[in-house]
């Protein structure tokens, strides 16, 4: 969460369920989240995990980065 | 064959009545062969090439799509047998199997393209002489079906399609006869199924299909063609002119590209409508944008979504890209150095919208004016925020926002020069060129071939065009909204349209009107 809200402070993540599909979160934005994703939790998401569901809202977010964690 | 001629209507209208006469579940099959009709009509010396294409590509997906199903089989028997070091080894020997594939059709597709868009002007560039007359040999549609099929594979290959069994159908998806000659460049999961499946007759289909298609013909006969014979002049004999006359080609150059851009979108999109088919967005008022890169979103859609997706995303997040920017964060300090994988990435991908265009240098530094403007704002964004804070300037605020709006619009208008003029050195001397004072602006003006009504149709059709954007900006769906309005009102609106079309399209003698601008890339 506070790895999101660090990249974009004016977003509601909290609430929001539609990230992508609202065109809320753009590209760069999105490199920059998986950047800090891969570092934090030391995962390797890729390009094929780009799905706009998968960064849809804080909870897909979450349960992507458990899938690659196993 | 083109969009604004009329054989293409009455193309367009058998095609639609033929569709829904036969058996719903043949009418893919109809579809198909009106888009090879249509292409055989338009390009026949160069079917082979779509042919070819959509051959290999097909056949390489199928291998691709064979790896995926039978990796997942595999998987889902052995589930409790593997070690975690096994699946990953697994995964990796059915990667590089994919990867090979995936090259393989990629480069051999790529390869057409290359050698057919780009390898004549290198040779030409050279000076060693114009080998082959260009014209008729590009393929119509090349860089649109070659990009199409490329996000098929490279789908295919990320796992997120499954493989299309139907070769005659994968077929229909390759050469669907609207986004023949402008695109949009569509995606596989996106179109594909709505193509094979057979859609009922519906009258809001046909309805407000037609209406697309009429809007379609008011922006590019009435805006784009007339504002086109200035341009034309002006471009075409740059030298003659100088000072404000050279911006007001730009600015209705900038009109013109849109209108006759966005109205052939809206032509095929209207035509697809109309046989039940939702194809992708291409534009979404673009002019509206508040900065470049948002620019980038609205603008051809089709072309910036598949660079976003199949080169900017494949490099900024690519392993090699990701270590280096660490490496370099050490170095010169922690924002550019994870910055440094985008930044690379951004002007990858706007190299490729640049050279998408063609191989000239003015299409390279097109890409690179726009890439460069945004990595700048990107580099720049700190210092900026501190500027706007310290002149105490209301960045929520409506005055700042139309600012940015108008600040981009003339980013925009300046950015145009390099694709529009004959060469980049040109473009430059362009520049220089309205900076020169003298010359007789009111008396000039009208001797460019527009005489004061086509100025006064053009204002006004730019007028109606901005009203329909904005309204559409707030929200409103125009033809939902001029369904509500009586029947009446509403066909006096259509004919009113049609009427427009008709009356004040650009349709003089030795003027093609149908050549779209796009049709050339």
């Amino acid at each position: 969460m506070e790895i999101l809200t660090g990249i974009r402070s004016d977003i509601d993540f909290e609430s929001n369920k539609k990230l992508i599909d609202d065109g809320l979160l753009e590209s760069l934005d999105i490199v920059a989240i998986v950047g800090e994703f891969n570092e934090e939790f030391d995962v390797e998401i890729s390009v094929e995990d780009l799905l706009p569901e998968n960064f849809n809202s804080v909870d897909a977010m979450v349960e992507l980065i458990t899938r690659a964690q196993e | 064959m083109a969009f604004t001629s009329f054989y293409f209507l009455i193309f367009a209208a058998l095609v639609i009545c033929v569709y829904y006469s036969v058996p719903k579940k043949g009418r893919w099959l109809a579809l198909l062969a009106a888009s090879y009709a249509f292409y055989l009509m338009s390009s026949p010396r160069t079917f082979l090439f779509v042919l070819f294409t959509t051959v290999i590509t097909f056949f390489g997906g199928r291998y691709i799509g064979r790896q995926n199903s039978e990796h997942k089989a595999y998987l889902q028997e052995h589930k409790d047998r593997l070690s975690k070091e096994d699946k990953k080894a697994l995964k990796a020997s059915v990667q590089k199997k994919k990867r090979q594939m995936a090259a393989l059709i990629l480069v051999a597709n790529f390869g057409v393209l290359a050698a057919v868009k780009y390898f004549a002007p290198f040779i030409e560039a050279l000076g060693v002489g114009k080998i082959i007359d260009l014209g008729i040999l590009i393929p119509l549609g090349i860089s649109f079906y070659t990009f199409q099929t490329a996000a098929y594979i490279i789908d295919l290959y990320r796992g997120k399609i499954e493989a299309d069994s139907s070769i005659l159908k994968f077929a229909l998806f390759v050469s669907f006869f609207p986004q023949m000659v402008q695109g949009p460049i569509s995606r596989y999961d996106q179109l594909a199924g709505q193509l094979y499946e057979g859609h009922d007759f519906s009258y809001r289909n046909i309805s407000y299909g037609a209406q697309l298609v009429l809007w379609g013909f008011f922006k590019k006969l009435v805006i784009a063609d007339r504002a086109a014979i200035l341009v034309n002049q002006v471009f075409d004999n740059y030298d003659q002119y100088q000072g404000g006359i050279v911006f007001v080609a730009l600015l209705l150059y900038t009109v013109q590209i849109y209108g006759d851009f966005s109205g052939g979108i809206d032509i095929a999109r209207g035509i697809a409508a109309m046989l039940g088919i939702d194809m992708a967005h291409n534009f979404m008022r673009p002019y509206f944008s508040d900065s470049i890169s948002e620019f980038w979103r609205r603008w051809h859609m089709s072309l910036s979504f598949w660079c976003r997706d199949y080169i900017f995303f494949s490099i900024s997040l690519s392993k090699s890209f990701g270590k280096a920017g660490k490496r370099l964060r050490s170095i010169l300090g922690d924002r550019v150095g994870k910055l440094f994988p985008v930044l690379v990435a951004q002007m990858a991908t706007f190299l490729t919208i640049g050279l998408w265009h063609g191989a000239e240098f003015k299409y390279i530094a097109y890409g690179l004016y726009n890439g460069g403007i945004i990595i700048l704002g990107l580099l720049l964004e700190p210092y900026l925020r501190k500027l706007t804070a310290a002149l105490h300037i209301n960045v929520e605020g409506t005055g700042w926002k139309l600012f940015r709006i108008l600040r981009t619009f003339f980013l925009i208008v300046i950015g145009r020069m390099f694709p529009r003029a004959a060469s980049f050195g040109v473009a430059i001397a362009m520049f220089g060129s309205i900076f020169k004072g003298g010359g007789n602006f009111s008396g000039e003006i009208f001797a460019l071939g527009l005489d004061a009504a086509d100025f006064v149709i053009l204002l006004g059709g730019c007028v109606i065009w901005s009203i329909i954007s904005y309204r559409q900006e707030k929200g409103i769906k125009i033809r939902e909204d001029i369904s509500r309005k009586p029947l009446a009102l509403r066909w006096l609106l259509f004919l009113g349209a049609f009427a427009a079309v008709v009356i004040l399209g650009v349709y003089g003698p030795g003027y093609d009107a149908g050549a779209f601008i796009y049709r050339g890339f």
